[in-house]
């Protein structure tokens, strides 16, 4: 055994075991930078969404929460002033410590129905 | 090369095959072929031992040797590849350790000695080269002896000798190619190489390294850079995504920019839409400050895209907003192109970076379902043709609907609540009624009913009847019948079924602005008989007729449209033919043919949304989907006309079901 570490193909295999942590760790953080940009992307369609249902004199929070995915419902907080309509939307985070840090938001106007 | 020569000794165990191959693999690995000429002599002193022939070609070094060995007479040289073999020369008659010194001391001057022997053999060449710090290579085979060979390397690690066992067969191509005095090639190869550079250290080293083309290096020990690099290129991709990310961000707000700018001017017009049609000039001759001129709603609409602009992040001067249909006289499109510059961190302005534009339109229209399920807005074929006021989802005449609504309002102050049951019913409903009970006493025959007027409510519930018969009449109504606790007519108006009746509603809303009885005030004075005549004739609501001709051509008896409708009536030749209208220019038989063609579209639509848009898309269309067909013309003639109803009698149930909508 001690002669198998000794040789060149043992180190290559330690530092593939020792290297594997840091691979994790680079592709966990391009993850989470993908769910932060989704997240920002969802949160402008559900303020546009909403903000144009103000316009319509519709229902513009329930609009807004009509165009996010089922996981975005206990994470999303809808604020709707006349035609403003702000989301606030935390995306899943994937490494420890970072819950809450995450948030993204986005705010979208349109003229409501009252003018 | 210099000095004196080294010594490998290449010894079997067990019967020894391929000990000969073993030992020229080596001594092949240890012979450079770069540079200066080496020599290698590989002596093979086992008892058996026979000179082998020469090959074709030969390294320049093993040809030297190959003349020198026949110039000492001691050993017989033959060069092969790189090596020159040789043997004792049997008439010499030299022992083995004789011939040995003879090849490590004599004239030849070889610089790397291989010498092959036997087992019985091995002990003497080793004192016999002691001098010369030789290696040791055991050719072993599997099943041999196992520990006899680790005594032997304790042994010789003990004196310092370099030892190595070579263990596995050499292969007969291998073994071949070796004796010929080149490189095996393959495993052998490499084992020999390996095993050179360990028995004659510098020798082996100074040759190129083995190549092996194809095959990752993996026992190169480069794991690290590997994994760094994979690494670096995770988070790499993982930037340029971000990048794209950040870029479709930027493009979508500037979509989202330009949707809500222009779903806000759309708004703008909805909320505006009527104002078009309040009479600009209020009785007193004051300016009506409801009004909104053609220039005044277009602006307006433009400020509120402007704003939605800024209020979502893109400057005023990034926006470009236009109305598609801006030529009518009621616009209810719009479009904004907004053109900015992306840069990389996603924000957007007219500063340096990609350049990305987004258009959208958006339009006021009909809301879904008013087509076909719409209550009509003028009432048509009954006593009454002016338009309707709903209450309770009843029709009504609109003075009557004011009037119900203050006796309901002091009903509810005594504790009761009053039911339409009836109230306005074309001649066709009251067939029905007749045709389900025809009998006088219950049901009036068609035609002669009150309730053809729109003057006539049936109230409930039983309950009420106590009060109505005590407080109706304070408020203009009479119970028409004795036996009919529940029939109220309005008296106080207009009586029914007559001209002013129709014409309550216009009076009402004109504000006596001019527009003539029955009519709205955007009439021109020169065709209010004519609309007021065709009106009569073909019982059509006059300010339908009036509307539809605003919206048509705008009163220009001479328009002609794109499409090549005629007139002030906008017919095409086909259909103006078919109605009997020679002269399409002729406002007055146009307005008549248009209220004949409007009467027979109301009586097979029965709806006043229905039989406008078979009026602009053709009956075909309409009656395939039994709504308003879903081309924008046609959405945009019937909103505009609903609209301008509205305007001629604002007491109708609140603005038309209009909704704004993005449709590109």
């Amino acid at each position: 055994m001690a002669e198998r570490l000794r040789s060149p193909a043992g180190q290559a295999q330690l530092e593939l075991i020792a290297g594997l942590p840091l691979l994790g760790l680079a592709a966990l953080i391009a993850l989470q930078l993908l769910a932060v940009g989704y997240a920002q992307s969802l949160a402008d369609g559900a303020a546009e969404a909403g903000a144009i249902a103000a316009a319509d004199g519709r229902d513009a929070a329930a609009a807004a929460r009509a165009g996010l995915p089922g996981w975005a419902e206990r994470r999303v907080e809808v604020d709707v002033d006349g035609g403003r309509v702000a989301i606030e939307l935390q995306p899943p985070a994937l490494l420890p410590g970072l819950g809450g840090h995450l948030g993204v938001g986005s705010e979208a106007w349109a003229r409501p129905e009252s003018g | 090369m210099e000095g004196a020569p080294r010594l490998l000794i290449c010894a079997p165990t067990g019967e020894g095959r391929g000990l000969a191959a073993a030992a020229a693999a080596v001594a092949v690995a240890a012979t450079p072929v770069d540079g200066q000429q080496s020599r290698t002599l590989l002596l093979d002193l086992r008892a058996d031992a026979r000179a082998p022939r020469g090959t074709v070609f030969a390294g320049a070094g093993a040809r030297e040797l190959e003349e020198r060995c026949r110039a000492s007479e001691a050993l017989r040289g033959v060069a092969r590849g790189r090596l020159c073999f040789a043997v004792p020369e049997p008439a010499a008659g030299l022992e083995a350790a004789e011939a040995l010194g003879e090849a490590l001391h004599g004239s030849l001057g070889v610089d790397l000695v291989v010498a092959v022997c036997d087992r019985a053999g091995f002990r003497t060449l080793l004192a016999a080269g002691i001098d010369h710090r030789p290696a040791v290579l055991v050719k072993a085979t599997r099943g041999d002896d196992r520990p006899l060979i680790a005594l032997l390397a304790a042994e010789l690690r003990e004196a310092g000798a370099p030892f190595k066992v070579w263990v596995p067969p050499i292969g007969a191509i291998g073994g071949r190619r070796a004796l010929g005095g080149l490189e095996p090639g393959g495993e052998s190869g490499r084992r020999a190489e390996r095993l050179a550079s360990v028995l004659v250290p510098g020798r082996a080293g100074s040759r190129e390294p083995h190549r092996q083309p194809g095959r990752l290096r993996a026992e190169r020990a480069q794991a690290l850079p590997a994994i760094l690099g994979i690494a670096i290129l995770i988070v790499a991709v993982g930037l340029i995504l971000a990048a794209i990310g950040g870029a479709a961000t930027a493009k979508g707000r500037l979509q989202r920019g330009a949707d809500l700018a222009a779903i806000s001017a759309a708004r703008s017009m909805r909320d505006d839409f009527s104002r078009l049609f309040v009479p600009a000039i209020l009785p007193n001759g004051a300016p009506n400050p409801a009004h909104l001129s053609h220039t005044q709603y277009l602006d307006r609409a433009r400020a509120v895209a402007v704003v939605a602009a800024e209020r979502n992040d893109l400057g005023p001067e990034l926006i470009d907003v236009d109305f598609p249909d801006s030529g009518s006289f009621a616009p209810l499109r719009v479009r904004v192109g907004i053109e900015a510059q992306i840069g990389l961190d996603g924000d957007t302005g007219a500063a340096a970076g990609a350049e990305a534009s987004a258009v959208a339109k958006a339009e006021v229209t009909l809301a879904a379902g008013s087509g076909s399920g719409g209550a009509p807005k003028v009432a048509s074929g009954g006593g009454y043709s002016g338009p309707l006021a709903y209450r309770q989802g009843k029709p009504m005449r609109p003075d009557v609907a004011a009037a119900f609504d203050r006796m309901a309002a002091a009903a509810q102050g005594a504790g009761v609540t009053l039911v339409i049951n009836s109230a306005f019913r074309s001649d066709a409903e009251q067939q029905r009624l007749w045709n389900a009970n025809p009998d006088p006493r219950w049901v009036a025959p068609p035609g002669t009913s009150l309730h053809r007027c729109g003057t006539e409510l049936d109230l409930g519930t039983s309950s009420a009847y106590g009060w109505l018969a005590a407080n109706a009449s304070r408020f203009g109504f009479v119970q028409r019948y004795s036996w009919e606790a529940w029939h109220y007519g309005y008296t106080a108006g207009p009586a029914p079924c007559s001209a002013a009746g129709d014409r309550v509603a216009g009076a009402e809303a004109d504000g006596g602005s001019g527009g003539g009885p029955g009519l709205p005030g955007f009439v021109p004075s020169r065709f209010r008989a004519p609309l007021l005549a065709a009106a009569a004739r073909h019982d059509v609501s006059a300010a339908l007729l009036a509307a539809q001709l605003m919206a048509e051509s705008n009163f220009n008896p001479n328009a002609i449209s794109p499409a090549g409708a005629q007139g002030i009536a906008q017919f095409m030749p086909a259909t103006a033919a078919a109605y009997g209208l020679r002269d399409p220019f002729d406002p007055v038989a146009a307005i008549d043919a248009q209220g004949r063609l409007m009467g027979e579209l109301l009586e097979q639509f029965g709806s006043v949304e229905l039989a406008l848009a078979a009026y602009n898309a053709g009956p075909g269309a309409v009656s395939a989907c039994d709504c308003v067909p879903p081309y924008p013309e046609t959405q945009a003639y019937v909103a505009r006309i609903l609209a301008l109803l509205d305007g001629a009698g604002d007491l109708l149930g609140g603005p038309p079901a209009l909704e704004v909508r993005l449709i590109a």
